[in-house]
């Protein structure tokens, strides 16, 4: 191969990267969720190298992200760090069964979970549960003990929130979960820590969303560190990913604040759930088991399948907030 | 954490490590690209993904005890290397001012969970190396 070609090859990378980095950061999933897919699926890198390289570029975006929002003093570090005990931990039990599965040649089963994992984390994304700042719940004794408070200034309402925190308990649970999907899938796993604070631990959005950017760093420090010693780590692919991965998540948040139509967002998610399914696919492909098409029909099968879907979750979408507007005139 | 600086020191510490390992990363690339490759590895070697899984190319091949010779000798490889380790030990460093400033504190109880949240992250560097080597 001549030096052109290796340079062309290793600019496609910064360039799927980007895009990687890009349509993560739109749709809050992150940058390693859309990458690994990319990596394995279009450039024909093997799964143990593109979880290596995505995992590292994780750390990259994460910490470019939250060192803005540490700085207007959104993310609670505190909370944050007591959950890192649970996240820290599933990381390493993670990236150990990662190992585990490589070293007996199953590495088709991390494919199928990888799309399984990708196509549940559109669901809740897309539903957007939880409003900016959660109901007043009572204080439970996790509250006091593990100093589950804190407050945020926020810009668009002008006032200072005030929250506290409960479930600590739970929220330890699923972050471990979260810490075990990242070092298994070499991914940040933000939509499972967001889940975490949110719904289980009763924190306000803006909280939940911040203090998991810097949380995603710790834990990907954790699994990189092992990956990098069981040789997961292509200097090669892992350099131009972890470049490629932060310019596209910078400007993926300068155009998100400028973004009005929500419909853009729906065309993302439907290359989201394409990405799943031809991992899933691709997972069956490789273990000769039931389904195996040709990697050109899995291709097309996959883009209608997700077709189908993302179409049928816009049009209920859009069907509720049809029938709220028509609710009068159908009581008439 | 009581005292408010100590978020603006991580947010500053947070960016120094992505602005310090993407400019290596970048000064490694571009040496790579000159001198085709590094450590004794080619750049076709390296970029042909799949000869380099059986082949063992890969950063279980660079030794980081040479380092510094690496970097000394101009070795793009090593400035990579030293690029990516810098961004593992960037968020590290969050937990360990956390960890000052929770003492600084006495708030005992924190000081406990970000000493257990740094012996996960060192037991993951220093010990599980040994037993998957």
């Amino acid at each position: 191969m001549t030096l052109i070609v290796i340079i062309i090859k290793f600019l496609t990378i910064i360039l799927g990267s980007i895009f990687a980095g890009f349509i993560g950061s739109l749709t809050g999933l992150g940058g390693g969720t859309v990458l690994v897919p990319i990596l394995t699926l279009f450039y024909g890198i093997p799964f143990i190298f593109a979880a290596g390289a995505s995992l590292i570029s994780t750390i990259a975006t994460s910490a470019g992200s939250a060192s803005a929002y540490t700085k207007k003093k959104i993310a609670n570090i505190r909370i944050g760090i007591g959950l890192e005990i649970a996240t820290t931990t599933g990381a390493i039990a993670g990236s150990l069964t990662l190992i585990t599965i490589d070293k007996n040649h199953l590495i088709f089963l991390v494919y199928i979970i990888f799309g399984i994992v990708l196509l549940f984390s559109l669901i809740p994304t897309i539903r957007k549960i939880g409003s900016e700042v959660p109901p007043e719940t009572k204080p439970d004794w996790t509250t006091r003990v593990f100093q589950l408070t804190g407050q945020y200034y926020d810009e668009r309402m002008k006032q200072t929130v005030k929250y506290k925190g409960i479930r600590w308990w739970l929220g330890e649970i699923i972050m471990f979960f979260a810490g075990f999907v990242s070092g298994l899938l070499g991914i940040g796993s933000g939509a499972l820590k967001v889940l975490g604070m949110d719904w289980a631990m009763n924190l306000p959005m803006k909280v939940t969303t911040t203090s998991s950017n810097f949380m995603i760093g710790i834990t990907a420090a954790t699994g990189s560190s092992i990956y990098w010693y069981e040789g997961y780590i292509n200097l090669f692919i892992a350099a131009a990913t972890a470049i490629g991965v932060l310019i596209g998540a910078f400007f993926g948040a300068k155009v998100l604040v400028r973004i009005s139509n929500q419909n853009i967002r729906w065309v993302f998610f439907a290359i989201l759930s394409f990405l799943g399914f031809d991992m899933v696919f691709k997972g069956f492909h490789l273990a000769n088991f039931i389904i195996t098409f040709s990697l050109a029909d899995q291709f097309y099968i996959s883009i209608i399948i997700s077709i189908i879907m993302i179409g049928l979750l816009y049009i209920n979408t859009k069907r509720k907030t049809f029938q709220k507007v028509n609710k009068n005139e159908k009581s008439r | 954490m009581k005292n408010h600086d100590d978020e603006i020191i991580i947010s500053y510490f947070l960016k120094g490590g992505v602005m310090i390992s993407v400019s290596f990363l970048v000064l490694g690339v571009i040496l790579m690209f000159v001198q085709n490759g590094g450590d004794g590895f080619t750049l076709s070697q390296m970029s042909s993904y799949r000869y380099a899984l059986n082949h063992g190319i890969d950063s279980k091949a660079v030794p980081l005890t040479g380092l510094f010779t690496g970097l000394e000798s101009l070795d793009g490889l090593y400035f990579i290397t030293f690029g990516l380790w810098t961004l593992i030990f960037t968020p590290i460093t969050v937990v360990f001012i956390g960890w000052i400033s929770f003492l600084s504190d006495k708030n005992y109880r924190y000081v406990i969970m970000a000493t257990i949240v740094l012996f996960n992250l060192l037991f993951a560097m220093l010990i599980i190396p040994r037993f998957i080597a």
